[in-house]
């Protein structure tokens, strides 16, 4: 009897361990399963942006029927996705195929075991020629010692954006390619209407890679040296264009700060408070999906500063795992991504962007209504989006310190040079 | 005599050893050991991936002295755990005494104030934020018809922590109301009877009864929500845009140690947090549990 | 008599207001969720109902998440975490609060001491040791973080410590050992509390998002939280979707917590009022 009820007990923690064991089982079961039927295949793809999701699975889906080959793609959003991969990459279960991004290669760059090297599998191919991509963008997936890691997926350039409603009530001209960054400040100013909670336009700090980022490299100025060692903060050419901003600030022209800080500024666009704001290509499928937006509102190219007209332009590239277990297929994946008829589809589909070029005349038709071409355009006068092995560091720290010039409590200039100092100091320990 | 005693004493520890043998191995090995790497962790300047880490020794606390954000964020989150932790136990005590009782809707009001566990964080953040937007959001907009001025709810440093507390007092009353509702169950019904026939009203009884009962429950909610409070960093994360110039005086020690270690790769100087985080836990926690002595009732 | 009136219209002035406040953020999901993107993103506080009331992001989420699959392992997961949690947590409860043994408070140190630490930081560990013995992307990986809590022995703990001490002795006069002692006589009493551990070790698994997003990455064995997290883009949310998303993922748990909150209110009320 006695004996009966420790049973009893002793049983139940069996459950627990037998759970376990259970999981242990089954896990082995599908793992064996995955070898034995090796004919088919399946790749994970990891990526970031849901809103690409349904395309990517579009130009995938030819992929397997070309191959076999299946794909799992899996979806982690940005915040997450670089947790996900570093764990991954620690523990060596990375996806087959996954985005790289230009704030983070250097660091994936730096062993030897983590990205797959694709230089041999590049220069056997018939398909991809890194020279189809523009050259700053591939020069971001290859390591300092030649290996190459990525091949380009994308690229993303600026615009300016205008609600042309407003614009014909204040009876100025839409913006076009002989706007000077003072002209934008101008009618910035002119459509300003407090009393009709009107601003003239709506940028933040955070907004840097679709707009002020911009303004400095087309000033003649730069935030990282081309060598990557110093900061351009303290340059006056640099300095002269954030004055610019400052003045915008100033000039009250935006929305209070708080109002910046807790929305997006294409929501102010959306909602019809902010006549201007610059936005990347790769906002598109949130415009486009927006009623007031389609009925109001139009893109332009960037204002010209006195050293041309400048946009940043970053574009992500597929990279592989260097320790899964098909880097076979994972390599066919890429190529075939890679490739122009892949990276046409990917521009018809209104994807985004892509890297191929030549490609993007069909992404600028996919919403005929805006005029997608001068992102298209912008190409041509772009510069790479600023990084360095450890960009994260450095760039938080720039967004942090100039809340303080927005929110008005600091000159601009005052903290341009803090920043170049802080960022000289990150720079020497890379 | 003696012997039985002595046997007794090891029969028990024998049981005791087993049933807490589970409990043990299971900590010690999903707990325990990644607690003494993050210590191990935070003497090192940190490479990618966990490879290329150099001994530092002192240096990653050296800065953490000196760096003020450190010291601001913890000031941060001791005014968010004075706020969350009484209002939300507090509250709950209340609604589980309430609803302890027989009464019409019942079961309608302890599902409502459950509700906001269910629900995805960041369904929960999005529809907050809206709701304290300081241009659009509904709550400013009714602040404005009725005369008072605008606040700026999630951007103004003075009182940005405080929102994000009351959210989660919003957020946590549900649980704390379930943990007092267990715990009333096992007060005995015949004290309430016994009292009754005293001629206690139900305020004597709350105070001489359900308090001194509960004091066991209470003393779990105590801990387990300064420890918790402590920990805030989820709705930070969601309600507060990282632009937003409230951040500075708003963001906790989680929040820091999260930026450090998963946003700019410097997992040393993030363990370094968590250490400083955990001593300050550490301290309170024993304080707790030596004033327990004072005014928790063990049977 | 009046008394009492005035104290039950007190009563349900009090409940009926936080009521309301409880439920704001919840009508504003359910509105948003049959709204177009361009409505529920409009910044004007008073487009409050939907211009007409859609179903399409109800439809699109169905179309796009297989919930049947989601719900199947959200539930193995839970109900894996709820067995191994309340089995080990009230062994260890009892024998914290009742038993004596060498190094009793020294084990109990590190329950509490695993309390204090943020549990981001057991993640990437944990993932490793998974990862290690090769079952990422399995239920055991599921379950793996719940094996043992200590937030549950502390909770059974302080529940075993307020029972009255007669009952234990009367049963070991009675010729119980101490493991039939806490079998048949101490570990019913605390149906409440377990219940209670059961509800919360439900909720966390349910919300957890960090360790299945890392540790279960495959459609397989995919639970609702990193589901549903996918539907926020790195540069747009899609609103509605979002909203419509978390309330068919959180219905079945409001569900499962009005069949298990009968627990608080007849079963343990009984066995209380026998003593």
């Amino acid at each position: 009897m006695k004996w009966k009820k420790i049973v009893s007990v002793i049983l139940a923690v069996c459950m627990v361990s037998g759970l376990a064991a259970c999981g242990k089982d089954s896990g082995k079961e599908e793992s064996k399963k995955t070898d034995n039927d090796s004919k088919d295949v399946e790749l994970t793809v990891a990526i970031w942006d849901s809103n690409q999701e349904p395309g990517l699975r579009t130009i995938m889906d030819g992929f397997t029927e070309e191959t076999g080959v299946k794909v799992d793609i899996q979806v982690t959003t940005w915040k997450d996705y670089w947790t996900m991969l570093e764990a991954a990459a620690t523990g060596g279960d990375m996806p087959d195929v996954f985005w790289m991004h230009a704030h983070q290669i250097d660091q994936y760059a730096e062993y030897d075991d983590i990205l797959l090297d694709l230089t041999d599998y590049v220069e056997k191919s018939e398909k991809i020629k890194l020279d189809n991509y523009p050259e700053e963008i591939s020069d971001i997936y290859i390591a300092d010692d030649g290996r190459v890691l990525g091949v380009p997926k994308d690229v993303g350039t600026s615009a300016l954006w205008f609600n042309k409603t407003m614009f014909d009530e204040a009876g100025i001209e839409y913006p076009d390619e002989t706007w000077t960054w003072e002209k934008f400040r101008e009618v910035a100013k002119q459509l300003t209407i407090p009393e009709k909670d009107q601003y003239g336009l709506a940028m933040k700090p955070a907004s840097d890679q679709e707009s002020w980022c911009s303004t400095v490299y087309a000033y003649g100025g730069e935030w990282l040296s081309e060598d990557k060692t110093k900061s351009g903060f303290d340059k006056p050419e640099t300095l002269e264009a954030m004055k610019l901003i400052e003045g915008i600030i100033q000039d009250g022209s935006m929305p209070e700060y708080s109002v910046l800080s807790e929305n997006d500024t294409v929501a102010l666009l959306e909602s019809g408070k902010a006549a201007m704001v610059f936005l990347g290509s790769y906002m598109l499928p949130r415009l486009s999906a927006n009623d007031y937006v389609r009925e109001n509102c139009d893109a332009a190219p960037l204002p010209v500063g006195p050293k041309g007209r400048c946009s940043t332009n970053m574009g992500l590239a597929w990279s592989a795992s260097a320790g899964g277990e098909h880097t076979e297929e994972a390599w066919k994946l890429i190529e075939y991504l890679g490739s122009e008829k892949a990276q046409i589809q990917q521009a018809e589909l209104g994807v985004t962007m892509s890297a191929f070029n030549g490609t993007n005349d069909k992404w600028a038709a996919y919403e005929p209504q805006f005029n997608l071409q001068v992102y298209v355009d912008a190409l041509e006068d772009d510069v790479i989006y600023p990084y360095s092995k450890n960009t994260q560091v450095w760039y938080q720290m720039i967004l942090d310190k100039m809340v303080s010039v927005w929110d008005g409590k600091r000159p601009m200039e005052e903290v341009c040079l803090e920043v170049a100092d802080e960022m000289n100091a990150y720079l020497a320990e890379e | 005599m003696q012997k039985s005693r002595l046997t007794r004493d090891w029969k028990e520890c024998i049981w005791g050893w087993f049933f807490i043998l589970p409990t043990m191995l299971g900590l010690i090995i999903l707990n325990i050991i990644p607690i003494v790497q993050t210590i191990y962790q935070s003497f090192f300047k940190t490479g990618s991936f966990g490879r290329g880490n150099i001994f530092v020794g002192l240096e990653n606390y050296k800065n953490l002295i000196e760096d003020s954000s450190v010291w601001q964020s913890l000031i941060n989150t001791f005014k968010y755990a004075i706020v969350e932790v009484p209002l939300s136990i507090v509250i709950a005590l209340v609604l589980a005494v309430m609803l302890n009782r027989k009464m019409r809707g019942r079961t309608f009001y302890r599902t409502i104030f459950f509700l906001p566990m269910v629900v995805a964080p960041a369904a929960v953040a999005m529809v907050w934020r809206w709701l304290f937007n300081s241009e659009f959001g509904l709550l400013n907009k009714l602040l404005n018809t009725v005369g008072i001025g605008e606040v700026n709810w999630l951007s103004d440093p003075k009182i940005t922590v405080y929102v994000v507390a009351m959210v989660g007092v919003w957020s946590v009353i549900g649980y704390n109301m379930v943990l007092f509702l267990a715990g009333l169950q096992e007060i005995p019904r015949d004290f309430y009877e016994a009292s009754e026939i005293d001629g206690a009203n139900v305020f004597q009884q709350f105070f001489h009864i359900t308090l001194p009962q509960i004091s066991p429950t209470m003393f779990f909610v105590l801990v387990t929500r300064i420890i918790a409070s402590f920990q805030v960093f989820d709705m930070i994360l969601m309600m507060v845009d990282r632009s937003s110039p409230a951040l500075p005086k708003t963001q906790s020690l989680v929040y820091l140690f999260y930026r450090y270690a998963f946003v700019e790769n410097n997992k040393g100087y993030g363990s370094a947090i968590v250490v400083l985080l955990l001593v300050i836990i550490m301290i309170i926690t024993v304080i707790q549990m030596i004033m327990q002595k004072k005014w928790v009732h063990y049977e | 008599m009046k008394k009492i009136k005035y104290g039950t219209v007190i009563k349900h002035i009090l409940l009926v207001t936080g009521a309301i406040i409880m439920l704001v953020p919840f009508v504003w999901m359910i509105l948003t969720s049959f709204k177009t993107i361009s409505e529920a993103t409009q910044m004007n506080p008073f487009v409050i109902f939907p211009s007409e009331w859609r179903i399409d992001a109800f439809e699109n989420v169905i179309r796009k998440m297989d919930f049947l699959k989601l719900y199947l392992n959200t539930f193995l997961m839970i109900a894996g975490r709820i067995l191994c949690a309340v089995l080990t947590a009230t062994m260890a409860g009892y024998a914290f609060a009742r038993l004596k043994f060498k190094g009793k408070n020294f084990c109990f140190a590190l329950v509490l001491f695993q309390m204090m630490v943020p549990t981001q930081i057991f993640i990437i560990p944990q993932y490793l040791m998974v990862s290690k013995i090769g079952m990422l992307n399995t239920l055991f990986s599921l379950l793996f973080p719940g094996l043992v809590t200590a937030f549950g022995t502390f909770l059974l703990k302080q529940n075993y410590m307020s029972l009255p001490k007669e009952l234990e002795e009367a049963a070991r006069l009675d010729g119980c050992n101490i493991g039939q002692t806490f079998l048949y006589v101490m570990m019913p009493l605390t149906k409440a509390s377990m219940v209670a551990l059961g509800i919360f070790t439900a909720l966390f698994a349910y919300k957890d998002l960090m360790w299945p997003l890392i540790a279960n990455t495959e459609q397989s064995t995919m639970t609702l939280a990193p589901a549903l997290s996918k539907l926020q883009g790195q540069f747009s949310s899609n609103y509605p979707e979002l909203m419509a998303a978390s309330l068919i993922a959180c219905l079945p748990m409001i569900i499962l917590y009005l069949l298990f909150q009968k627990q608080f209110v007849e079963g343990i009320a009984t066995s209380g009022g026998k003593l």
